[in-house]
């Protein structure tokens, strides 16, 4: 069993995450391609955004991830300028763009209504910023071609806004926003007006644009699946501040606090004691002792233990570390979503359809997990 | 969708008639050969179209209208743009005073108003040109232009001017070749309610014209207050006639505003 919560070695993801932020911290020394440092913006003494430190790398995806009203769209809109920052600076590319008004920061930004001109056709949509850039004409409709083959739409050129999809809005919006070769593309709120399978489709559909494009992005959204699934790093908002920044995996599997570890995923919070020992804390759950070797000093006192529902797994009764009964249970096609009442709390367990199903409410069961998988929090667990 | 039931099918048909019969006996009227009032039993005739065309006075009158409501509703739509956009995108003081003001024609009695303007202008000495009765036209129709031009300016997606800047378009640039594109639906059907409201106006304009400046609907009230002949019905009928033309522009228009603005 290993034994060491705050860092699991051998998992290779985790070092993918350090070696990540290593060049974060590097590039902050030498300037990284955008950086913003100590940006704030105040409403009145309210404060939407709050000394917002954040050094994007060239072609990376970042997500700024938060509920509504942390400050994440306002802190985009200070990117594009349509926001003028309280105080901070805003640094691209070498350059102070704190204070440039918008049309001159040339950026590439997918409104969350898409703002497309209701007017003009697609490809007039798209034709719009190369206008404005004094493009000539042959080389305009080359580049519109180009770009609208990259997002799928080239039948389409000739459509107007109203008689297309939202699917395909949303193409023209990020084929309008990127023709101009912005050296940052802005994203607010990209998917939220899309159905949900339509969603899951697009959100891979950014990514391998982005990828293709090699643009450095930045994304708002109030998904958690979204930003983890196609981010390089998540940027987690709360009250106008920085919470956690770090790659997708890092931050489901250390959550640095319980904000972030209720809304990034599903999670099991296991009510127990800790008492220090001398040498490290001894937690029991129920009084029952669990052995925990840290390194760290764990908290004293009742603290809570979090674990996500996958990392449980149900056992034959009176095997495993805790006993349970099934309260409920969920199918949902891949897996079944099992809750078993404990000494500990109620827990969700995701079980794995691997053809036999889990047992019957009101059975009792034996819950088991890794201790690796474990991350002792101080404070007592709500439920 | 819910259909309606027989008794509100046969109420809503009587609506339709008692609203349409008067129009369809007016220009029925207007074919009669006789000299009177009467429904044309006894076969068809233009004559009192002819009388109508060969009327100078109004002839002159009909020339009279269709300038001052040409002149009054495009005055009125450009006082008009400024307006709406000052009120729907800045905070100042008196926004809500400055909108309530140009929305008050609609409610001051017509009549009122034109004693005012008719004590206004003795008063001032003036009075009785042409350019005093574009003036008070425009602000009557006024309301008209601003509520339809405000209308087509808070229902319209901000951010696509946004989306206009961040793509590198100037404040000017942006106005000609997203907000005003985006207006026009408002522009040209306010102008045209402008337009008919000026044509029809009566009651303001029987104090403000002037002999000379004597508008289609006053020649009517004043012949018909004299005598009523078939030729008032002739002169009724060609007026219906082109308010139907009007409304197939206007329906024409919003068919191409549906394409402009995206809706429906």
């Amino acid at each position: 069993m290993v034994d060491d919560v705050s860092q699991p070695p051998g998992s290779p993801t985790r070092k993918m995450g350090q070696a990540i932020s290593g060049v974060a911290t590097h590039g902050r020394m030498s300037m990284s391609f955008l950086n913003l440092e100590k940006v704030s913006k105040f409403y009145g003494s309210v404060a939407a955004v709050h000394d917002f430190d954040l050094a994007v790398e060239k072609g990376e995806f970042i997500s700024l991830l938060g509920p509504s009203g942390c400050g994440k769209t306002t802190t985009l809109q200070m990117i594009t300028g349509l926001v003028r920052p309280s105080s901070g600076t805003i640094i691209m590319g070498g350059r102070d763009i704190t204070h440039l008004p918008p049309p001159q920061r040339e950026l590439g930004v997918v409104f969350q209504s898409y703002a497309l001109f209701p007017h003009m056709t697609v490809a007039q949509n798209v034709s719009f910023g190369l206008e404005m850039r004094k493009v000539a004409k042959t080389e305009r409709d080359k580049r519109i071609k180009e770009i609208l083959s990259l997002v799928h739409l080239s039948a389409l050129a000739d459509r107007y806004p109203r008689e297309m999809s939202g699917g395909q809005r949303q193409r023209v919006a990020i084929a309008r926003a990127l023709v101009i070769n912005p050296p940052v593309l802005l994203l607010d709120e990209p998917l939220s007006n899309l159905d949900a399978q339509l969603r899951e489709e697009m959100q891979f559909e950014l990514r391998r644009i982005q990828q293709t494009v090699g643009i450095t992005t930045i994304m708002v959204t109030h998904d958690q699946a979204e930003a983890l699934s196609i981010s390089d790093r998540v940027v987690v908002m709360e009250k106008g501040r920085i919470t956690q920044v770090d790659t997708p995996y890092e931050l489901y599997e250390h959550p640095r606090n319980d904000f972030i570890s209720s809304f990034v995923g599903k999670s099991n919070f296991l009510r127990a004691t800790s008492a220090f020992n001398g040498k490290g804390a001894s937690i029991s759950i129920d009084n029952t002792p669990i052995r925990f070797n840290t390194d760290r000093r764990e908290p004293d006192g009742k603290v809570s233990i979090f674990i996500r529902p996958e990392k449980l797994r149900l056992t034959e009764p009176g095997e495993g570390q805790i006993q349970g009964k099934v309260t409920t249970r969920y199918f949902m096609g891949s897996q079944w979503l099992v809750s078993a009442e404990t000494p500990a709390g109620v827990l969700a367990v995701a079980v794995p359809n691997l053809g036999a199903p889990p047992p019957l409410e009101g059975e009792t069961v034996g819950l088991a997990w890794q201790n690796a998988d474990c991350r002792v929090l101080a404070g007592a667990a709500k439920s | 969708m819910q259909r309606n039931g027989p008794i509100a099918l046969a109420f809503h048909s009587l609506v339709v008639v008692f609203m349409l019969a008067p129009m369809v006996v007016v220009c029925l009227v207007a074919f009669t050969p006789e000299n009177t009032l009467a429904m044309p039993w006894n076969g068809l005739s233009l004559r009192w179209f002819e009388a109508v065309f060969h009327h100078a006075d109004f002839m002159s009158s009909f020339g009279n209208s269709v300038r001052l409501a040409l002149l009054s509703a495009t005055i009125s739509t450009v006082l008009a743009v400024p307006a709406a956009l000052a009120i729907t995108r800045y905070e100042f003081r008196g926004r809500e005073a400055l909108n309530a003001l140009f929305l008050s024609p609609l409610i001051i009695p017509h009549l009122v108003l034109g004693v005012a303007f008719l004590r206004l202008f003795s008063l001032m000495g003036m009075g009785g040109s042409f350019g005093w009765l574009v003036a008070t036209h425009a602000i009557v129709v006024t309301p008209y232009t601003l509520r339809l031009i405000l209308a087509s300016l808070t229902s319209m997606d901000r951010n696509a001017e946004n989306a206009a800047r961040t793509l590198g378009a100037a404040e000017w640039t942006v106005f000609r070749r997203i907000t005003m594109p985006l207006m026009l639906p408002g522009i040209s059907g306010g102008w045209l309610l402008a337009f008919i409201n000026s044509f029809d106006e009566l009651t303001m304009s029987i104090f403000v014209t002037s002999p000379s400046t004597v508008t289609l609907p006053v020649r009517m009230y004043m012949y018909a207050s004299e005598s009523i002949d078939p030729m008032m019905a002739a002169v009724s009928t060609l007026m219906i006639v082109l308010a139907t033309i009007t409304m197939i522009i206007l329906d024409r228009l919003f068919g191409l505003d549906r394409l402009l603005v995206g809706k429906g």
